[in-house]
């Protein structure tokens, strides 16, 4: 209403202005005079009309937007709803080129992990590793698949294949934007001394020691194969433990394990870790004095057959350590895998050992955006060919916590001629999401 | 012999999980920890892996998925997980432009050397120095204690980005409960005992 008062004043200067001048006009020009006021008159009750409407439609539109901001304020259930679906992963790419081969770029591995919660009950996680190899075709394997169980405060069971709790390399440092240099330790890649990954029952936890605190995991599991070689068929070698989460028990024997870690004070965590259980020649790789190679499978040629092959006694055992202080990290590890001899079957021979052990520093420096790193490696083989000692330089530079470039360059010693003895730079670009 | 072995097994293991079933704690979901204990959880787990992730990189709801993931493989308890969880989505804040909306001189009542050790000790360590890379050093002759109290009370009221810091410092540290008298008396507190 306040809006219409000034339209009043000029109405009331025109009407004085007619009723001064009354007295000078005629009587038409009065008729006229009055006609024009009651034309205003109208015009005016029109305007005041429309006003008032408009007014009434604003205060409709503001209660609506009121009421449309409290159930938008109200309306949360998006931030906790009973299920949640959430990917996050790694990827990384790079350049390699070592002493025996051309440089090349290369795509090192894309890693997407998917996880589904409900509420604090359970979990599914689920890892792809998909790779590009030299010939261009892509790979993609199951790198874990988990059923996570929260059962209480302290305890989770953990069910399905997942990364071998043996050591900490494996289940935690493995993935690109985490490991500070471009490649694994030698003995901690795939193939190596420490086992990857194991299909069957875990159950994990934390709880407090008094005023120190410590973390678990146990499981059992389907358990290693492993690998045999021969020239002549008469003369066998155990070459290799596959320790990789197999999804079927070919040898029928369980493997049992774990691993204990103790964090006295912050910053500083010593890990013990061990398995036992029994493992079987499930493969043979027949190696002709041409230089030609074959491997026999189950039931293929060559008289061998898993079925007829003996259970060995398959034991690991480790520690680790992990210290922190502001920019310097401190961390090494040790694993060591035995399989006892066979004397029956048709690989039977003595039994073999694979130990690896690395440390170490890195150090983040001008303000936090670049890290020095340098490790020393030794891997112990069954096989000489593959016996590695390693010396691997870093320089990365982090542009965020999980996106980083790395400039890596290994010193290798091997056996002579082998790849094991060549020397490889390595750059890498990493981003964890 | 190994059929019956498996067998013996596999009851072996129902029978666990069902003892276990019995066990099950029924907490309501998200519970919420506790800010000043996850603060230094955080601070003292998440590097002993990997570098420390600031907390305006992923969503509150996807905070609360990557903390179950981190509390199997890192070995947490639940309240562990609960108390990081409250840290990290209370620490989730944007900057603010300006000082705080409604600055109040009353106080919560808490000494600054109080708040300090309850807010701020995980990322700025109990000598002021530092607790991981990137986070200013206040002992410095230089550093950020040369700079005036009311840029001090601005920087910790609406929150500020260090360089080489791998997280943004929220607004209040995250504790936004903390009127701006309690800031003028953690300042006081730096002052006293980290200042040159």
């Amino acid at each position: 209403m306040k809006s219409i008062t000034p339209l009043y004043k000029p109405l009331a200067l025109a009407v004085g202005l007619a009723l001064a001048s009354s007295t000078a006009v005629a009587g038409d020009d009065l008729e006229s005079l009055r006609q024009t006021v009651a034309q205003l008159q109208k015009q005016l009750a029109e305007v005041q009309k429309k006003l008032e409407e408009q007014e009434k439609q604003a205060a409709t539109t503001h209660e609506e937007v009121k009421k449309v901001a409290e159930v938008a304020a109200s309306a949360d259930e998006w931030k906790a709803p009973s299920t949640l679906v959430h990917m996050a992963g790694y990827a990384d790419v790079g350049y390699v080129s070592s002493e025996g081969s051309d440089g090349s770029f290369i795509v090192g591995t894309f890693a997407p992990i998917f996880h589904f919660q409900y509420r604090d009950l359970v979990m599914l996680e689920s890892e792809l590793e998909v790779e590009v190899e030299p010939d261009g075709t892509a790979e993609v394997g199951l790198e874990y698949l988990t059923v996570d169980w929260f059962v209480n405060d302290y305890m989770a069971v953990v069910a399905g294949r997942f990364l071998s709790p043996l050591g900490q390399f494996r289940q935690n440092l493995h993935p690109s934007w985490i490991n500070k240099i471009a490649s694994a330790p030698p003995g901690f890649g795939h193939d190596g001394a420490a086992p990857t990954s194991e299909t069957g029952m875990q159950l994990r936890g934390g709880f407090p020691l008094g005023a120190m605190r410590a973390n678990y995991a146990v499981y059992v599991g389907n358990g290693p194969e492993l690998n045999a070689a021969t020239e002549d068929m008469e003369n066998f070698e155990l070459e290799g433990v596959r320790a990789e989460g197999f999804g079927n028990d070919r040898d029928g024997n369980k493997v049992f394990g774990g691993r204990f870690g103790l964090l006295p004070m912050p910053g500083l965590e010593l890990g013990i870790s061990a398995a036992t259980g029994k493992a079987r020649v499930t493969a043979l790789e027949i190696e002709a004095a041409g230089g030609d190679e074959g491997k026999n499978e189950p039931g293929e040629a060559g008289g061998f057959d898993y079925f007829d092959e003996a259970d060995r006694d398959y034991s690991v055992y480790g520690f680790d350590f992990n210290f922190s202080y502001r920019s310097l990290n401190i961390r090494g590890e040790y694993v060591n895998t035995e399989v006892g001899e066979a004397t029956t079957g048709l690989t039977a021979s003595e039994g073999a050992s694979w130990s690896s052990w690395y440390t170490q520093a890195s150090w983040r420096f001008l303000p936090g955006k670049w890290e020095a790193v340098a490790r020393y490696s030794d891997f112990d083989a069954a096989v000489n060919s593959r016996d590695q000692k390693q010396w691997a330089l870093g320089l990365n530079y982090l542009y965020t916590s999980n996106f980083m470039a790395k400039f890596s360059y290994e010193f290798n010693d091997g056996m002579a001629g082998s790849e094991a003895d060549e020397d490889r730079l390595l750059m890498q670009l990493a981003y964890g999401f | 012999m190994k059929a019956r072995n498996g067998l013996i097994l596999a009851l072996g293991l129902q029978a666990l999980l069902l003892m276990l079933a019995g066990t099950v704690q029924a907490f309501d979901y998200p519970e919420t920890g506790d800010f000043a204990r996850g603060s230094k959880i955080w601070a003292d787990n998440c590097s002993r892996c990997h570098n420390i992730r600031s907390a305006s990189e992923l969503r509150d709801d996807q905070w609360l998925t990557t903390s179950f993931h981190m509390r199997v493989r890192a070995g947490l308890t639940g309240q562990e997980t609960r108390d990081v969880l409250t840290f990290l989505q209370r620490s989730n804040v944007p900057l603010k432009k300006i000082v705080a909306d409604t600055p109040s001189t009353a106080s919560t009542g808490r000494s600054g050397e109080a708040i300090y050790k309850e807010t701020c000790i995980a990322c700025h360590g109990a000598d002021g120095k530092g607790a991981f890379p990137g986070v200013p050093d206040f002992t410095r002759k230089d550093g950020r204690l040369s700079k005036s109290d009311a840029e001090l009370l601005k920087n910790v009221s609406n929150g500020v980005q260090s360089p080489g810091s791998p997280m943004a410092m929220p607004p209040k540290g995250g504790n936004l409960e903390l009127t701006e008298t309690d800031v003028r008396n953690v300042i006081s507190y730096l002052r006293q005992q980290f200042g040159q």
